[in-house]
């Protein structure tokens, strides 16, 4: 495990190296962003809602983070993986119940209004504690924001509240909106939600449904000298295979969130002109996990989920499902996490042997078909990826006795069957890691959570230890004690295995030679954009 | 000259009858040739066809044996096909004679019943059915029978209309045979033949039917399938063109077959009725 520690530090000082290589213009052979230019590159989804304070969803995030921006983003090299934006410093109150943000100076809305701390206010309380889909969690306990000046916001908590959790929170969850425009009637019907006015580096421009959003540049952008780009249009391609082919022809100049399907990066790779950038996705890590429902009794028991764990061949699936574009996974946190991650935790190797072994210690004979029971199985249809999986591990099941039934639906159906009516006994997901464990991660476990919430246990698992210690660690102010318990957190959840998680995988972006600056933050894709530029 | 004979003088009708025997040959000795599950992983993922000779028609994105799916889907098509021809034809020869036997209200209303679902393409049909009901086998079977009986009902009503009027049926009428006893004893298997006719389109309708139905995701997704073996393909198409080119050809020569043959037997009957 600790050569993977030093791999990701060649990566971080490789990604330090290109930001230093484009940062500074005196060396010879560095580029100089060029002014001007329009960037098309591939959409494969059409958001409806473009407001990110309400929605915080990469979809959404492709597209709005050009327009509206958050306090900070996230950054390869800043102080704790951030870099300011809106706001300029944050400071946490020793005893977690307040945060003070100072915020940036002659920032203007795209309508020319000043942007001042009672935006930032207004932003917090009225939706993303209230409205936001991850923002109701991480900011339950927030009961007011100060703002004794324009440029100060002071975020007052009922309860305590770890500072470590909101920092981590900030890239996806602070997009700040407009109070001027949303202050009046209902903010889920405000026709910003889908024309957003913000302070970001690009306006909005138009939407035509089908074929494309266009945004311009914002000539009052408080960036020196940014944006360089003059335009941002992004071509609607629903097909995975049409991104291919438009950028072999030049039609767009950039495919992101692996628009161009795993299968053709090696063809492509070998185009003149076009390069496959793996990296500027450090930020969005899914995880390929196998959901259980715990009311079927075989799966209740321990051995049995073992055996599944130990019947999976996670390299197998990495090299073939993922053609090596994804990482084993060990446990909740992914591996290129910098903060929480821990490699010591149980593991289990790939051993058909020994998986059979254990069920057969758990009492499952296999009968004279050669099964010990059935099961059914619902790969969740998002990406190719989860619906292969789907079909490998019916096959790796099967070589165990398990004989597992695919049941393939569509996105709606998927979500219904999952976490609303629990009609399934496992089920492949692709839940997101978001740099903190409290955001998306804890809540696949925890017990108590409502019927109906997507991508959190519905599989009926309860372990009062483990509701303990996510409590604990939801209340642990000190940093290095709370990374701790969820270190804690990560073993515990391997070793009982509410769910097992298999793989863990980003995008990949294809662009053209053309592009510059592209990728030098974890979350480049859906980060501003103000200092991408093309070549001519 | 034997109706076998005057069948084997036409050459598209031979070549149909090569193909579907080809077909019939494939599907049955799936089980035989290639034993356990056609979707295991049997090899490295990708592998190019005559690359391997244990493996001639190359592997899929997962490693499954191509030339394995190929002869294991030939069963789910052939299967799906006539059991769905089958329970067309049945469906519409009932509603049909039916229809032409009793007259009146019934007619009209069984035919109204047709009309409204011959507006409805039928493709559309068996998507909207899957897609409600769930996809397993016999859902699609049912699915694409719902899109498709109108048509020998059509045919069977019309032929039911003449046959009706014809001496034996008063005959039947006269000795007190119930009428529904005189519709399914009598008048039906007169009628048969020019439904049966129809039973060849059916099939290759059929087939494409639950080939498309698979591709969109909609087929049993623990089957091998050839309209599913060309969806998975295509993810690949720039890279392993082979993977949705294969089962296509498997495709087409098999619609092709049933095709031709279908048209040659009923160019014999047409023959074998002009001469008599």
């Amino acid at each position: 495990m600790s050569d993977f520690t030093v791999s990701r530090r060649k990566m971080l000082a490789g990604s330090a190296m290109l930001l230093a290589s484009t940062a500074m213009p005196s060396l010879g052979w560095a580029r100089t962003p060029k002014k001007g230019g329009r960037l098309v590159l591939a959409a494969d989804s059409e958001p409806r809602n473009l407001n990110p304070a309400i929605v915080a969803s990469n979809g959404v995030f492709f597209i709005s983070s050009k327009i509206v921006e958050t306090l900070a983003e996230a950054s390869f090299d800043g102080k704790d993986g951030l870099a300011p934006r809106l706001a300029v410093s944050w400071e946490g109150a020793a005893d977690g119940l307040s945060a003070t943000f100072k915020l940036r100076e002659g920032v203007k809305w795209h309508d020319g209004k000043p942007f001042t701390s009672a935006d930032v206010a207004f932003s917090a309380l009225q939706i993303w504690k209230p409205l936001q889909n991850l923002g109701r969690t991480v900011f339950k306990d927030l009961a007011a924001v100060d703002t004794p000046d324009d440029l100060t916001a002071v975020f007052k908590f009922a309860k305590p509240t770890p500072f470590q959790l909101i920092r981590n929170a900030l890239p996806a969850l602070s997009s700040v909106v407009p109070r001027h425009i949303y202050e009046v009637g209902k903010i889920e019907d405000n026709p910003a939600n889908t024309a957003p006015i913000g302070t970001g580096p690009f306006k909005f421009g138009e939407y035509k449904a089908g074929q494309y959003y266009r945004l311009t540049k914002n000539t009052d952008y408080w960036g020196k000298d940014e944006p360089y780009l003059d335009e941002i249009i992004y071509q609607v391609l629903p097909d995975r295979t049409s991104a291919a082919s438009a950028l072999e022809a030049e039609e767009i100049q950039l495919a992101a969130f692996s628009a161009v399907p795993l299968a053709d990066l090696d063809r492509i790779s070998k185009v003149p002109g076009l390069k496959v950038i793996t990296k500027g996705y450090e930020g969005l890590t899914y995880q390929l996990v196998v959901e259980i429902n715990h009311r079927r009794k075989e799966l209740a028991d321990l051995k049995v989920r073992q055996a599944i764990a130990h019947a999976i061949d996670k390299d197998f699936v990495v090299k073939t499902v993922f053609l090596g574009y994804a990482a084993t996974a060990t446990g909740p946190v992914p591996k290129n996490d910098p903060q929480f991650y821990t490699a010591d935790v149980p593991t289990y190797p790939f051993d058909v042997a020994k998986a059979n072994a254990l069920l057969d210690e758990a009492g499952y004979k296999k009968g004279a078909d050669g099964n010990r029971f059935s099961l059914k199985l619902l790969p969740a249809p998002y990406f190719n990826e989860t619906k292969q999986f789907g079909d490998y591990l019916r096959q790796a099941l099967a070589a165990i006795g398990i004989d597992a039934q695919l049941v393939n639906n569509d996105s709606a159906a998927h979500i219904k069957a999952v976490y609303t009516d629990h009609a399934f006994d496992l089920a492949v997901g692709p839940p997101v890691f978001r740099g903190d464990p409290a955001i998306s991660t804890t809540i696949l476990v925890q017990s108590g959570i409502p019927d109906g919430v997507p991508f959190s246990n519905q599989g009926g698992y309860k372990n009062d230890a483990l509701d303990a210690l996510i409590t604990k660690a939801s209340e642990t102010l000190d940093t290095s004690a709370r990374t701790d318990l969820y270190k804690q957190f990560q073993k515990e959840v391997a070793a009982d295995l509410p769910l097992i998680n298999v793989a863990e995988w980003s995008f990949i972006s294809v662009a053209s030679d053309k592009v510059g600056n592209i990728a030098n933050n974890p979350r480049w894709a859906v980060s501003n954009w103000a200092d991408t530029y093309l070549e001519s | 000259m034997s109706p076998l004979r005057r069948f084997l003088r036409t050459p598209e009708a031979v070549a149909g009858a090569i193909l579907l025997g080809a077909l019939a040959a494939m599907a049955l000795s799936a089980s035989l040739l290639f034993p356990g599950d056609p979707q295991a992983i049997a090899g490295p993922a990708l592998l190019p066809p005559f690359q391997d000779w244990s493996l001639p028609l190359g592997t899929d994105r997962l490693g499954r044996d191509v030339l394995a799916e190929l002869f294991h889907g030939a069963r789910t098509s052939l299967a799906v096909g006539l059991a769905a021809a089958a329970a067309a034809l049945a469906i519409g020869a009932v509603v049909g004679t039916l229809a032409g036997f009793a007259d009146g209200l019934v007619d009209e209303v069984l035919m109204r019943v047709t009309d409204a679902f011959q507006t409805v393409p039928s493709f559309l049909l068996a998507l909207a059915f899957v897609s409600v009901v769930g996809p397993s086998l016999g859902i699609v079977v049912i699915a694409i029978a719902l899109g498709t009986w109108t048509g020998p009902a059509r045919v069977a009503r019309a032929e039911v209309l003449s046959i009706r009027e014809r001496d034996y049926v008063a005959n039947a009428r006269a000795i007190g045979m119930h009428p529904l006893e005189i519709a399914f004893r009598e008048v039906l298997p007169n009628a048969l033949p020019p439904v049966l006719a129809m039973s060849s389109v059916i099939v290759a309708a059929a087939i494409l039917t639950e080939a498309a139905l698979s591709f969109l995701g909609l087929g049993d997704p623990n089957r091998v399938t050839w309209g599913g073996m060309i969806a998975e393909g295509r993810t690949v198409l720039r890279t392993a063109p082979f993977l949705s080119i294969v089962p296509g050809i498997a495709l087409v020569l098999t619609v092709l077959g049933v095709y031709l043959a279908g048209e040659g037997i009923v160019e014999t009957t047409a023959v074998k009725r002009g001469l008599s």
